[in-house]
């Protein structure tokens, strides 16, 4: 029984250890040669301005309430494709009439925010 | 008792809901055909006196039971009913209701801003008081008792003196305290009722309350009748309501309005909680005699005529209190003889007040003086209705105060001779106030040339003024039919004691 | 199973579902089109009174939806009853009302109007889903639906600060009942095993099994946890403190709405799922109801003694009749929904409080929509929702002020009005069940209100206008107005029928129905 499980141990272990070996490794190895550029925070890009309270713009908000519903949808979809042969069989096509109405719910909801305008970045 | 109706129609209802038709007709009149609502108004309030009539001409006075009864099933599931008749309690009561709403309307002429509102509120009023006095289902008691109770606030309220606000205010909540309770008792009395649920007095009456639940069921009506009255220490609404109503308002307050709570006191604590009633008789003696002392003694202390005339009222009105729970024949005779004259007197006194207020638009007694000069028919007119009030022989008042300080006797002299004190200081107050009034040199130039009396405000007052010599010389008119319903009451009572 | 007669008597919640969804749409591609407010709020009223139309058609019918394929004889997760009809029809003519009120409101004042006609329409949805809702699941899914639309709405004045802060308040105490309530029932369902409402009655049928041993620490907590959830949505006190803000900041039509339709729905679900899940318990859920009903009146009654603003005031007015209306469910009689019909002798009580409360919700839904009908037109008209705003308003609206008048007379109870009937009912409940206590405060709570209602009364009756030029309401208003005065005078002098309606709706509420 242990000795099933021991490999997660192994992986654990070797998950654990594999970030800072490299690290170290590339640490031994490179060639050291600091100056002032170097040394800050972003060494490439620009200098930030103001303060990181930056007002973000709404639409991020909007992508991301967008993206939430479809995301459930799928994880909604997905069980009643694995559970839908079985359902078509005890119930006929009435399993695929009900999600028909659930994505058609969502399909209004998308016409609703596409032709509102929140698909578009301005 | 029973219940009978003998003309086979309903005559009463149309008694009752006539000032309501009436109130319906002219909402429909433009407001600005001011002198086409008053006629309208007096018109109906008329038509209505003279239906009530009828009822007093078709009584029958050996009848025991309730006449002229309608009956109809609000409803079923709980024995609800819209049930009215009259007695010979209410009789009077009924034909002094449509009388006095008459003569306010009479005595409303000077009222110049809305008056279709105020008429139509008249109007609705007349229709709640006269529910009150005929409702026999204690479901439709409350529907009547309330809906008398909301456009007297207005009627104070819109039309009413300087600290109107305040009065109304005050008159509501002290009344609303009492019938809310009163609404408790009401369900929890209709409810418990062993044959299933009823609100039928009649019903009610057979079948004793058990002692315990009776005592609280008692104080729950007699606090809501109490504030009506109003009972010492309940009566501070009373002067500020009374004060700040405009003239017609006073005249309703104290001329049928306060008579809903002695009635009440009759018609439904007696009855419904005897053993009650006997156990907390003399405590409500005690109070209606303290009542009857501090309301005569404040009265002498007032500077302005209204508020005299309304401290008379809790005197007065502990009178009424005092005869029926001295729970005999002549208390309870007396006390109805008494609730007509305070009606008709103190009726009669506050339009006088009014007609007075009118020209010189103050009360201060400071302010008058000798007017006996300048206005002498007036002069003779208050001093008709101050003598009634005071209880001279051969006026209306003697027979009620006579009677029920009888009553008061034949059940513990001690409340007969405090009562009697009360007299004496209702003769000292009024009489100090007429005095001052009327007679002495004129001190303020504006009292040298008042306007007399026009015929409308003759016309107004003399009926109530005649009715005090008729009933003076001939008060079985009141206390004929009134007998076996008095007697019917104290068996109920349990205290019956032959009144011949 | 789902069978053709399920989308039947789901009927009523397809139409309002397809309709809304519906509008929303038709406003997307009508954008153009200048008339196309007027149009959509005749659309959306003919949905409504369609779903109102398929509602009254299922009166009568008792039939569990919705039913498991593996056991076809269980009970489903949605009932169509009596006392689902009851509320739907309550929800569907509260919205109807409001809309009448508030075509032209909604017209002058906001933009993106058709979001508003959908908004509503989806809030009526959610109100009826949780009328009928017999599953734990089903129950939260629905007052969280509900929960939604209402922050939406109440924030839906987007550059008004209170109409965001009312918005943002309710949401966020929303938020956390709804967590709390979602914790009670899983309570309720991890000692019962199962989530179906009638399930979990047949598991408690003998609470022996319970009362008494280690289990009965869980059920009292999660009546408790659900209460939460139920009181938030009909602003009980301690749940009350969102109303207020939400009253104020929403738009006058929408706190119309949230008055009233929320708290019926919400008074719904509080009966079904205790009496109907709960039976065993209710000695312990109606003790709570005593306590919470007598703190609720008397709170909701004092602190609306200081209002100056209409809308706040008739918040803290509406706890305070939500309060009495739990008078009603404190005096719930057991007996009766389990099929004895009222009033036949012995175990039948004369009045049931669960039918006072419906009783008292059908009152309360007229009078106080006909209140806030009057509010909305004051607001609209003359700008204003303050209590000066309302001085003299006997010369410039006579008839408006007649009927709110009225409508105030019947929120304190004055006969003969429809309040009257409704305080009536919860009181002699109250009686019936010997709660003699919580009937006198009720009683003297409607002294204190007394205060507060007459002081608008005054400033309309007894105040001089300051701007007497006439308030002239538009059609739509006037029709409203003329609803709400003619059922709360109809209910008050001719209460029978009413009556009666009330209690069939009630009647085998807490009985599955095998069929």
């Amino acid at each position: 029984m242990l000795a099933e499980w021991s490999f997660v141990g192994v992986f654990l272990v070797i998950a654990l250890a594999f970030p800072p070996l490299g690290l170290v490794t590339a640490w031994l190895l490179r060639p050291k040669r600091p100056g002032p550029i170097k040394k800050s925070t972003y060494e490439c890009g620009l200098e930030t301005v103001g303060d990181t309270w930056v007002q973000f713009k709404v639409q991020y908000y909007i992508y991301a309430l967008i993206f939430v519903i479809f995301d459930i949808e799928i994880a909604f979809l997905l069980p009643w494709a694995v559970a839908h042969m079985g359902l078509s069989a005890a119930q006929g096509i009435l399993p695929l009439i009900e999600v028909v109405i659930f994505v058609g719910i969502l399909v209004a909801g998308l016409m609703y925010a596409w032709r509102k305008g929140a698909l578009e970045w301005i | 008792m029973t219940a009978t109706n003998t003309f086979g129609a309903p005559v009463l209802s149309l008694l009752i809901f006539l000032p309501l038709l009436g109130a319906v007709g002219i909402s429909f009149i433009n407001r600005r055909n001011v002198g086409v609502i008053r006629y309208a108004t007096l018109g109906v309030t008329l038509v209505t006196f003279l239906w009530s009539l009828q009822f007093y001409f078709n009584f029958d006075w050996n009848n025991q039971g309730m006449q002229f009864v309608d009956r109809l099933v609000w409803l079923p599931s709980l024995g609800v009913q819209y049930l009215v008749g009259i007695d010979g309690i209410s009789l009077p009561m009924v034909v002094l209701t449509t009388l006095l709403t008459a003569v306010a309307v009479g005595a409303s002429w000077p009222v110049e801003t809305r008056v279709k509102e105020y008429m139509i509120l008249m109007l609705v009023l007349e229709t709640g008081m006269l529910g009150v006095f005929t409702a026999i289902d204690l479901f439709a008691f409350f529907v009547f008792w309330e809906a008398a109770l909301v456009p007297m606030y207005f009627l104070i309220g819109v039309w009413g003196g300087p600290r109107r606000v305040y009065a109304s205010v005050k008159f509501i909540l002290y009344t609303m305290a009492g019938s809310s309770l009163m609404l408790i008792a009401i369900l929890a009395l209709g409810l418990s009722h062993a044959g299933g649920p009823t609100f039928d007095l009649l019903e009610l009456v057979r079948q004793p309350v058990p002692p315990g639940t009776q005592a609280l069921l008692f104080w729950a009506f007699a606090l809501a009748f109490a504030v009506k009255v109003p009972l010492f220490p309940l009566h501070t609404w009373l002067p500020d309501a009374h004060v700040e109503a405009p003239t017609a308002g006073s005249i309703i307050l104290a001329g049928v309005l306060l008579k809903m709570g002695t009635y009440g006191l009759m018609r439904f604590n007696l009855p419904l909680f005897p053993d009650a009633s006997r156990q907390f008789a003399p405590l409500f003696a005690i109070l209606a005699i303290i009542g009857i002392i501090y309301g005569a003694w404040v009265a002498f202390a007032q500077r302005d005529v209204k508020s005299l005339v309304a401290f008379s009222s809790v005197s007065h009105m502990g009178f009424i209190v005092l005869g029926i729970f001295a729970l005999n024949a002549q208390g309870l005779n007396g006390a109805v003889m008494y609730m007509v004259n305070h009606g008709l007197s103190t009726g009669a006194l506050f339009l006088l007040v009014g007609y007075i207020y009118e020209r010189r638009h103050t009360r201060e007694l400071s302010a008058f003086g000798g007017i006996w000069a300048t206005m002498p028919l007036y002069a003779v007119l208050f001093l008709i209705a101050m003598l009634s009030s005071v209880g001279l022989p051969g006026l209306n008042g003697f027979v009620g105060e006579f009677l029920t300080v009888l009553g008061a006797f034949r059940a513990n002299p001690i409340w007969a001779a405090f009562a009697a004190l009360g007299l004496i200081l209702g003769a000292v107050y009024l009489f100090t106030m007429f005095q001052r009034v009327f007679f002495g040199p004129i001190t303020d130039t504006h009292n040298e040339h008042l306007e007399p009396l026009n015929l409308r405000e003759i016309l107004v007052a003399a009926p109530l003024l005649i009715l005090m010599f008729v009933l003076g010389i001939y008060p079985n008119l009141v206390l004929g039919p009134l007998q076996t319903t008095v007697a019917q009451v104290l068996q109920m009572v349990g205290t019956a004691v032959a009144l011949r | 199973m789902v069978s053709g007669l399920d989308f039947q008597l789901f009927l009523p919640e397809t139409i309002l579902l397809v309709g809304g969804i519906a509008v929303l749409i038709a406003d997307l591609f009508l954008r153009e089109r200048a008339d196309r407010e007027t149009n959509l709020a005749w659309v959306s009223l003919a949905i409504l009174v369609a779903a109102l139309v398929a509602s009254a058609a299922q009166y009568g019918v008792s039939e569990s939806l919705f039913r498991s394929s593996a056991d076809p004889v269980a009970p489903g997760a949605f009932v169509v009853d009596g006392f689902t009809t009851f509320f739907r029809i309550i929800a569907i003519l509260t919205t109807i009302i409001v809309f009448l009120a508030s075509v032209e409101y909604v017209r002058g004042r906001t933009a993106f109007r058709g979001e508003f006609f959908a908004l509503m329409i989806f809030s009526t949805l959610a109100m009826t889903l949780m009328a009928g809702s017999t599953d734990l699941v089903m129950v939260i899914i629905s007052l969280e639906f509900l929960s939604i639309t209402s922050y939406i709405l109440t924030g839906y004045l987007r550059g008004n600060v209170k109409s965001n802060e009312g918005a943002v308040k309710y949401f966020l105490y929303g938020s956390i009942t709804t967590a709390i309530t979602f914790y009670g029932a899983s309570l309720l369902f991890g000692v019962a095993g199962s989530t179906n409402l009638y399930d979990i009655a047949a598991r408690f049928a003998d609470p022996t099994a319970i009362i008494g041993t280690p289990l009965m620490s869980l059920v009292l907590p999660a009546i408790i946890f659900l209460l939460a959830g139920f009181g938030f949505k009909i602003a009980l006190v301690p749940f009350h403190q969102w109303s207020p803000d939400a009253y104020e900041g929403a738009p006058t039509p929408v706190t119309a709405f949230l008055s009233v339709g929320p708290k019926a729905a919400g008074f719904a679900m509080l009966l079904r799922v205790f009496a109907v899940a709960l039976p065993e318990f209710t000695h312990e859920w109606a003790a709570l109801m005593i306590g919470v009903a007598m703190v609720t009146m008397t709170l909701g009654n004092i602190v609306a003694l200081s209002q100056t603003n209409v809308k706040r005031l008739l918040a803290y007015s509406s706890i305070a009749q939500a309060g009495y209306m739990l008078i009603g469910v404190a005096g719930v009689s057991v007996a009766n929904i389990a099929g004895i019909a009222p009033g036949e002798g012995g175990a039948g009580l004369a009045i049931d409080g669960t039918a006072g409360v419906l009783l008292y919700i059908l009152a309360y839904l007229f009078t106080n929509l006909g209140l806030f009908i009057g509010v909305i037109a004051v607001d609209y008209l003359a700008g204003s929702d303050t209590l000066p705003g309302y001085a003299g308003l006997l010369r410039r609206a006579p008839f408006l002020t007649v009927a709110m008048t009225i409508f105030f007379l019947s929120l304190v109870g004055i006969p003969p009005t429809a309040g009257f009937i409704g305080k009536f009912w919860v009181f002699g409940a109250a009686i019936q069940n010997q709660l003699f206590a919580l009937a006198a405060v009720g009683a003297i709570n409607g002294v204190i209100s007394v205060v507060y209602y007459f002081r608008i009364l005054k400033q309309m009756w007894y105040e001089a206008p300051a701007d007497p030029t006439p308030l002239r309401l538009p059609g739509t208003m006037n029709a409203a107005l003329w609803i709400c005065l003619s059922l709360t005078l109809l209910i008050g002098l001719f209460p029978a029928p009413f009556i009666e309606f009330a209690n069939q709706s009630i009647h085998m509420l807490g009985v599955f129905v095998r069929s």
